[in-house]
């Protein structure tokens, strides 16, 4: 799960072309929206588009569900984990 | 069957079938009895607690039109925010009575807050006819001025554009079509299109706004008639994400406003639904101005009936006279002139192309940001002394960029933690007032703002400032040249020193991975061949040395004689980085380019 946080953490910095920051400084549990990194909803959807991309995975459709899904690096590399075909 | 439209002042008078559908969503259907019923409960609240000037602020459509026309009953005044940013709130609070917003709230910013739905006595529910000329809604804008500007909508402003869309549009939505939305009610482009027009029309609407094509998609499916009120970041997801044949004959329309919709994302839709996305122009101040069909009407915007424009010789700019012009100088008849910050060219036929802005207002995300609103609030910081902003692409979209020259306060928390801390505090300080998308997205810290010798700012020197970041490293190497023989193919190619898979390979000691040269060797097969191989499977893999970036190296590509077998090399000048066999399913023939 260790390896995946990582990757996840290289994709949100290049897929949203962070500056200011580097993997090894964003928490695995730290907010990703709003507090702690500080995405906003176009990069929402922008990460969404990437994750897509990379794993397959398809973000649900229950806006309940995905402010828990993109909670963190942590869960989002479970719900990676665990959707990835 | 398509009920006639009934005027916005008249939807509380009891015309048109009480059991009609005004809404649906996630807590069931509504219908125009319960409208009435609802509003007239909340309009008895509201007036027990003042006339005046309300917040209204709802993630519930259903819930804002019951609150709109609750106040419009009791001769009160709709604020409605554009964001809940605190400070935003806390300024529209200043001189209003109550608010009005969905769930749980005793207060908000302050003022007693009432949430439109909750159950309470039925009100008298006199028939009510509300007066065409009251001030209905206002609406919080950044204007020319750089400041953020009220406008205000008289009811009969609201009601004359409906009349318009109506009869421009309405043909295209049948009677029973669903309306549903990712487009604000908040702003005055998501409260026509999404609730005002379909709850005049008797066309029901989506009280939740969809955002996510996994949501949006299947109820879209669900129905026999639909239309989608949204704007050009969303559309473009959605054009991208879903396949748009799925609607076809289902969603009869697509509108999009809020910013320049690209014309590949409209030829997708166009391609996709078998309908063109129609474009709205318009302004909060001044209402719609036009519309466009780029398959239909190129580039080119044409008014809505109704609208007058003109081009001010001067400089260009757009003069729109209409009788849904809120702000502006009286023209007669009940039509408001405004002159807005567009520049335009006429077209024949009376339409007119967009040739950029006299101001430095921009659209970012569909939010509307003054630039030098923001440059000014960034001014007042402590730790800024001046800043320049400009609209640059990141990460694939139009965003906000900052150059700021810190003070020595600035100076100082730059030195001592970095240019996080200093970029944090300015972006906390700008969150307080400013819609999160509208925040900086990169920044530069400057001893002083490159002016030129005339003391302006140019845009090419602000530019200049963020061309160092790699906003796309290179994933290939670079071709330096190619040899084709008759049993293979010869490359020479050069190791980009940024090569994006070396990311993290190593950090200390960057070497181009094993499995990424391997791709190199299979894009040349392809290219030798005219389309990917199909393998069976590779053998002696060897990737003796390791290949550094920068450098210059020979990928060989060679058949076997009986062409079922390709070998393959990559070497440097004294090294070898890679070498093996890819079998191959079938014998390889070079294909023609």
């Amino acid at each position: 799960m260790e390896a995946l946080e990582e990757e996840i953490k290289q994709l949100i910095i290049e897929a949203l072309v962070l500056e200011d920051v580097t993997a090894a400084e964003i928490e695995p549990d730290a907010a990703l929206f709003v507090e702690g990194l500080g995405l906003d909803s176009i990069d929402a959807l922008e990460l969404a588009m990437a994750l897509e991309e990379r794993y397959g995975v398809k973000i649900g459709d229950d806006p309940e569900q995905n402010r828990q899904i993109f909670a963190s690096v942590r869960a989002l590399a479970a719900f990676v984990s665990e959707h990835r075909p | 069957m398509r009920t006639r439209p009934i005027p916005l002042s008249r939807l509380l008078a009891g015309d048109g079938d009480p059991a009609l559908r005004v809404a649906f969503g996630r807590h069931g259907e509504r219908t125009r009895r319960d409208l009435v019923r609802d509003v007239s409960a909340l309009a008895a609240r509201t007036a027990a607690v003042g006339t005046g000037r309300w917040l209204l602020f709802t993630a519930d459509s259903y819930a804002m039109a019951v609150g709109l026309l609750a106040l419009a009953c009791g001769r009160s005044l709709a604020v409605l925010p554009p964001n809940r940013q605190p400070e935003t709130l806390r300024r529209l609070a200043d001189g209003a009575v109550g608010a009005l917003v969905d769930g749980d709230v005793a207060q908000l910013a302050g003022l007693p807050a009432l949430s439109p739905l909750a159950a309470g006595p039925t009100g008298v529910g006199a028939r009510a006819t509300l007066d065409r000329d009251a001030p209905l809604a206002e609406f919080r804008t950044s204007g020319t001025t750089g400041e953020g500007q009220p406008v205000q909508k008289a009811l009969r402003h609201l009601e004359d554009e409906l009349a318009v869309l109506e009869e421009r549009l309405g043909s295209l939505l049948p009677g029973d079509t669903r309306v549903f939305a990712t487009a604000s009610h908040q702003h005055i482009y998501g409260l026509l299109f999404r609730v005002l027009w379909p709850l005049a029309t008797g066309r029901a609407f989506q009280t939740e706004t969809l955002l996510h094509t996994q949501e949006l998609l299947p109820r879209l499916r669900a129905c026999e008639s639909a239309a989608l009120v949204t704007t050009p970041v969303h559309l473009k997801r959605l054009a991208a994400s879903a396949d748009l044949r799925a609607l076809r004959g289902i969603c009869r329309a697509v509108f999009s406003s809020g910013g320049p919709l690209d014309p590949t994302t409209a030829a997708a839709v166009a391609e996709g639904l078998g309908a063109a996305p129609i474009e709205i122009l318009g302004s909060t101040e001044t209402g719609g101005i036009a519309i466009r069909r780029r398959h239909l009407d190129g580039d080119v915007w044409q008014p809505l009936p109704g609208v007058e424009i003109r081009r001010r010789d001067a400089d260009a700019r757009l003069e729109v006279t209409s009788p849904f012009v809120s702000v502006g100088d009286d023209a007669g008849g009940g039509r408001t002139r405004a002159l807005l910050g567009d520049r335009i060219d006429l077209a024949p036929g009376g339409g007119f192309l967009l040739q950029g802005r006299a101001d430095r207002v921009v659209k970012v995300g569909e939010k509307r940001l003054s630039l030098p609103e923001m440059e000014r609030a960034l001014g007042e910081h402590p730790g800024a002394e001046e800043a320049a902003l400009l609209v640059l692409e990141h990460a694939g979209e139009r965003r906000v960029h900052a150059v700021v020259a810190p003070s020595p306060l600035g100076q100082e928390l730059l030195a001592r933690e970095g240019r996080r801390a200093l970029r944090a505090a300015l972006a906390q300080h700008l969150a307080l007032r400013f819609d999160p998308v509208l925040l900086p997205r990169a920044w530069r810290f400057v001893d002083a703002l490159p002016r030129d010798a005339q003391d302006k700012l140019p845009q090419s020197a602000l530019r200049a400032l963020f061309a160092d970041r790699a906003t796309s490293r290179p994933t290939a190497p670079k071709l330096v040249a190619e040899e084709r023989l008759a049993d293979g193919l010869v490359r020479c190619l050069e190791v980009p020193g940024d090569l994006a898979q070396l990311e993290g390979h190593f950090e200390a000691f960057p070497l181009v991975p094993g499995v990424v040269q391997l791709g190199w060797v299979l894009a040349a097969a392809a290219a030798w061949l005219g389309g990917p191989p199909l393998l069976v499977g590779l053998e002696a893999l060897k990737f003796p040395e390791p290949l550094r970036p920068g450098c210059r190296v020979t990928l060989e590509l060679r058949r076997s004689a009986d062409g079922r077998l390709l070998r393959f090399r990559i070497r440097g000048e004294r090294s070898e980085h890679a070498s093996g066999r890819a079998i191959l399913a079938e014998a390889a023939v070079p294909g023609a380019t």
